[in-house]
């Protein structure tokens, strides 16, 4: 028995080395490629030259701001998708699905269509990105203690999930609404906010993202004891001394600061949630999540930048919407856990 | 009073049921009864009688509607959430699915209570995980997926992780149910164990009355609204088990406590024999619904015994002989009972 707790203990060193290296390689990557292309030689010689050259201008401003953004939303995405996974012991959910995420577009779109004319996402300083963002907290807080009070009523997974889902639609059709009412350049700012963008970003609202997924991660750090033991169901876990009042507050705050943030100023971007958390439990293979939750950290960062590298199109001047290409990677990840679980049980 | 420092738990008209909104939906009347270091108590009713509900209430995940439970002299509402999982814990009907989870896994889950806020499993806490892995008969599994289990060994995984959690008493909600009967006796041997060797107080609730006769040292009886409590011979001698399922089907045996379906009387026969040869031509005649008596006038059946190998049934002034009990049942209970 010691022998495999020490070969798995070893077989977890060796996955984390990797995850790491390969988020190295990826940030890399995702700063060397786009629509301006450069050779290795350019990016070492404005990484070590302070003069203001176009191409220092677009590294340090442009592509190392981007590369920074898509691991931070990765991480934010998959660690809410991660929590809900567990504590909605649903391997389908996930902040897009249930709604969390269109909540958190609903707080936006009051911000963009409904109160600041004649601004848009990336003109909004200072005060204005925490209106926004917290406009995005309070839709998906909103909608997350719906889902949990529903959720503690009906323990049926698929009643959830449909649940989730019209209020997705409901959510939209408000904002249909909103956007129909609205005048066209404020329309247009939204249109342009809901196709997800990782490169918009002011260095005061990439400050603000840290700050917030800083906070959610640490408060996802801090549930990890919490969710291993919420993942044996709530009368078990009541039985062991969880606190589930004090556990729902804790994963209720982290997950919505976590989707809300990132909604708030890179658009609904879909099916990082629910996939990545699959992909790390794979690479894994545990059930504990003070491994799970720096894996999905590592997993959700790479998964994010890989999409972000294939949004530039590399060796093409064009750039595919950010959120296409997520649901393209994700939406293959999802229908492999469909048909693996059919009966939708015990998959986490 | 040396015997009630030994008293671990004791609940006091307690008062179990739900709550919704201002209505309560009282379950049973106030039930009173206590437990002994070491015991093996086993709770026995009707379905729906309230049984699980009386084992989540004493283990403290629902709320009573009032009375009182004392853990070691203390009452439930002094201890915090996490006291009460040092004291006692729990385990129920319900299956863990958890994928990629491992049984050591399962069983570190039981050393919740007792880690820091990260769950930090130290030199300590790993050894008493292995402990109960090891008590439980589940060392070579232990790397194993729970998914990967059987019925059988994953309750034994279950009750590792009851014992890791270190608790005085261990409150189990059916805990053979769904077990063929080889795993069965298996957990009913280790709750044995842990009660004798370990001193664990132990509080399961069972269908299975034979299980409950052999094994409890205490049954508490939930019957006509009340719970009765005692050892299981007492309860019997009191004739409290003749009522505990529906009458008019069910006939309860109180020489060999076992229960039988009340069949219609289709006649009496007198036999003559004796041993065990006696002892199951009864039980089969029973089935077919034909009593034992004593009557000069009665059809008379010879069990077999010296030279004669067959069961010899006369009447009157007719003889049949039979192979076996099968045929001799079968015959008896084709033909019309007043031709015989």
């Amino acid at each position: 028995m010691a022998e495999s707790h020490v070969t798995s203990g070893r077989r977890d060193k060796i996955v984390f080395i990797l995850l790491i290296l390969l988020v190295v390689l990826f940030l890399l990557l995702d700063v060397f490629f786009g629509s301006v292309s450069f050779t290795p030689s350019d990016i070492i010689h404005a990484l070590f030259h302070t003069t203001k050259s176009p191409l220092n201008t677009i590294i340090f401003d442009f592509r190392i701001p981007k590369a920074l953004t898509a691991f931070t939303v990765g991480i934010a995405l998959s660690l809410s998708g991660l929590q809900m996974q567990t504590l909605f012991r649903n391997p389908m959910a996930g902040p897009d699905v249930l709604g969390i995420s269109s909540g958190a577009s609903l707080g936006v779109a009051f911000v963009i269509l409904g109160f600041s004319a004649n601004i848009s996402t990336g003109g909004l300083t200072g005060l204005g990105n925490w209106i926004l963002i917290a406009a995005s907290w309070a839709g998906a807080g909103a909608v997350m203690i719906f889902i949990m009070s529903i959720s503690s009523r009906i323990r049926e997974i698929m009643t959830i999930l449909i649940i989730g889902i019209m209020l997705s639609s409901g959510i939209s059709a408000i904002v249909t609404i909103m956007q129909y009412f609205s005048a066209e350049s404020m329309l247009k700012s939204y249109v342009i906010w809901t196709m997800g963008s990782l490169g918009n970003l002011t260095s005061s609202q990439l400050n603000v993202l840290f700050i917030c997924v800083s906070a959610g991660i640490l408060l996802s750090i801090a549930s990890a004891k919490m969710l291993n033991a919420i993942s044996l169901g709530e009368n078990y876990a009541k039985s062991i001394g969880l606190n589930m009042k004090l556990s729902r507050v804790v994963i209720f705050v982290s997950t919505s600061i976590l989707t809300g943030s990132v909604t708030a100023f890179c658009g609904p971007i879909g099916f990082i949630g629910i996939a990545v958390p699959h992909i790390s439990r794979i690479l894994l293979r545990t059930s504990d999540h003070r491994i799970l939750i720096p894996g999905t950290i590592l997993t959700g960062g790479i998964i994010m930048l890989i999409s972000d590298i294939i949004s530039q199109l590399p060796g093409s001047e064009s750039v595919l919407p950010v959120n296409s290409v997520t649901s393209l990677i994700g939406i293959p990840v999802v229908i492999w856990v469909i048909l693996r679980n059919r009966k939708y049980s015990g998959v986490f | 009073m040396t015997r009630d420092s030994e008293q671990i738990l004791s609940i006091n008209s307690l008062r179990i049921g739900y709550k919704s909104g201002k209505d309560e939906n009282l379950l049973l009347p106030p039930l009173t009864a206590s437990a002994r270091r070491g015991e093996m108590i086993a709770l026995i009713g009707k379905n729906g009688i309230g049984k699980s509900t009386l084992l989540r209430t004493i283990a403290g995940l629902q709320p009573s509607l009032g009375g009182d439970i004392i853990y070691s002299g203390k009452s439930i509402r002094e201890y915090s959430r996490t006291d009460l999982a040092r004291t006692i814990g729990y385990i129920s009907t319900e299956i863990v699915k958890v994928s990629n989870m491992r049984v050591y896994d399962l069983v570190a889950l039981g050393r919740f209570p007792h880690t820091n806020w990260f769950g930090k499993i130290d030199r300590n806490n790993h050894d008493i995980i292995t402990d109960a892995i090891e008590k439980t008969g589940m060392s070579t599994l232990s790397w194993r997926f729970i998914s990967e289990l059987s019925d059988g060994e994953r309750q034994k995984a279950t009750i590792a992780r009851i014992l890791a959690q270190d608790t005085g008493i261990l409150v189990m909600d059916e805990p053979t149910a769904f077990l063929d009967i080889g795993s069965k006796f298996e957990i009913l041997h280790l709750m044995h164990l842990l009660s004798q060797k370990s001193g664990k107080t132990i509080i399961f609730s069972t269908h299975d009355l034979n299980v409950a006769m052999c094994q409890a040292d205490k049954i508490w009886l939930i019957v006509d609204n009340r719970l009765l409590e005692g050892a299981p011979e007492d309860l019997m001698l009191q004739g409290e088990f003749d009522h505990l399922f529906d009458s008019s089907t069910m006939k309860y045996n109180s020489e060999d406590g076992t229960y039988s379906f009340i069949t219609e009387n289709r006649g009496e026969i007198n036999v003559s024999g004796e041993g065990i040869m006696l002892h199951y031509t009864k039980k089969a005649l029973n089935r077919a619904g034909f009593s034992v008596s004593e009557g000069e006038m009665l059809p008379f059946l010879k069990l077999p015994s010296g030279k004669c190998s067959r069961w010899q049934l006369i009447y009157g002034s007719s003889l049949m002989e039979f192979e076996s009990l099968y045929d001799f049942i079968t015959c008896i209970s084709s033909s019309n009972p007043a031709t015989i």
